[in-house]
């Protein structure tokens, strides 16, 4: 029985790995501005033999799904935290990081791994992002990886949350 | 049982010919006067292939073509555009076009396509679709083109000096925005 289990675990795996995440109702949206990064872009960047930095290269083929919504919409805005905090609960997130900045308030929260800075999920919510655009923005980056290399990706990708991610490196050094 | 077996063979005759492919959309498209289409082979980069590196050689010698064909959107044709845009979706969605990357917003989207691994891109398509202009597909084909190779070809498109007159038919379905 118990093998039985796990075949059928085994089979579904990739069915299930490829079905569509929680926030993918937002991509599409007229409202949200959406970039969504598969893994296979991750691979063939990794691959690439450039003078990109090591450190780089390394993060980038431990990486699966890098999503990023953005919006300006109130009522999507508020859909966005209602859909991140029911994921938060049920994924298992724990917080890891919370900064209350003027108006911009910005939430950092992660699925660990195998040690306490390894990561298999960042996932980050952004309120009151750009100034007087309001945005909120929504990432979730999913892989296995460790928190320390992420702030190499936030810099070249010029990702929202970078100066956040680096107050997390910095204490635990 | 020969009529099972050829019932067999028609099936599978059928289902090949039957696979839509973006390749087979660019050819039924190229004389469509709703469209236009655009073929760029390497030579017309127009590059002084003595002054490239080794890698650079490499990577323009993986370039085999470029295609391009694009839509217009306008008044008179939002019901033929609707069904283009939503057929070039559809042939995407095909499991053999991998998906990289994909953007939208409120002005329209983009996503980027390929075919075949990651050490071996047999073909690049990039699909770009502007709520108010209209939609284009920009296939890249290459022969062993590799991840290096394409970022090694941006420095080819660097030096080259390519006649931009060429691209006049794009720039004409751009024009009156």
């Amino acid at each position: 029985m118990k093998k039985l289990i796990i075949v059928i675990a085994i089979a579904l795996a990739p069915v299930l790995s490829f079905a569509q995440g929680p926030f993918d109702k937002f991509d599409g949206n007229d409202e949200v501005t959406s970039v969504v990064v598969t893994k296979k872009m991750f691979q063939m960047m990794g691959n690439v033999k450039h003078q990109e930095s090591q450190e780089f290269l390394n993060l980038i083929k431990k990486l699966n799904n890098l999503r990023v919504f953005t919006t300006q919409n109130k009522a999507v805005a508020a859909d966005m935290r209602n859909v991140a905090n029911a994921y938060i609960k049920s994924a298992g997130l724990e917080e890891l990081l919370r900064v209350n900045d003027k108006n911009q308030n910005v939430r950092i929260m992660v699925k660990s791994g195998a040690t306490e800075t390894r990561v298999k999920e960042l996932l980050m919510f952004i309120e009151g992002a750009n100034g007087k655009a309001q945005e909120t923005v929504l990432l979730s980056l999913t892989g296995d990886f460790d928190l320390n290399e992420v702030s190499a990706l936030t810099e070249k990708m010029n990702l929202p949350g970078g100066k956040e991610l680096n107050k997390v490196k910095s204490p635990k050094k | 049982m020969k009529a099972i077996v050829s019932c067999l063979v028609a099936l599978m005759v059928f289902s090949c010919t039957k696979e839509p492919s973006i390749q087979k959309y660019f050819v039924q498209k190229t004389e469509d006067p709703n469209f236009v289409a655009l073929d760029l082979s390497p030579s017309f980069l127009n590059v002084n292939e003595a002054g490239l590196s080794a890698d650079s050689k490499k990577a323009l010698e993986s370039f085999e073509k470029m295609n391009i064909l694009a839509m217009r959107l306008s008044e008179d044709n939002k019901e033929a555009y609707k069904k283009e845009r939503a057929e070039v979706n559809t042939i995407l969605k095909n499991e053999q076009y991998q998906e990289l990357m994909h953007f939208n917003g409120k002005g329209g989207g983009a996503s980027i396509k390929f075919v075949g691994d990651e050490n071996n891109i047999e073909e690049f398509i990039l699909f770009a679709d502007s709520k108010d202009l209209g939609f284009a597909v920009i296939r890249v084909l290459g022969e062993n083109m590799t991840p290096t190779d394409i970022m090694n070809f941006v420095d080819v498109l660097k030096q080259s000096n390519f006649d931009s007159d060429q691209l006049k038919p794009l720039q004409d379905v751009m024009k009156g925005i």
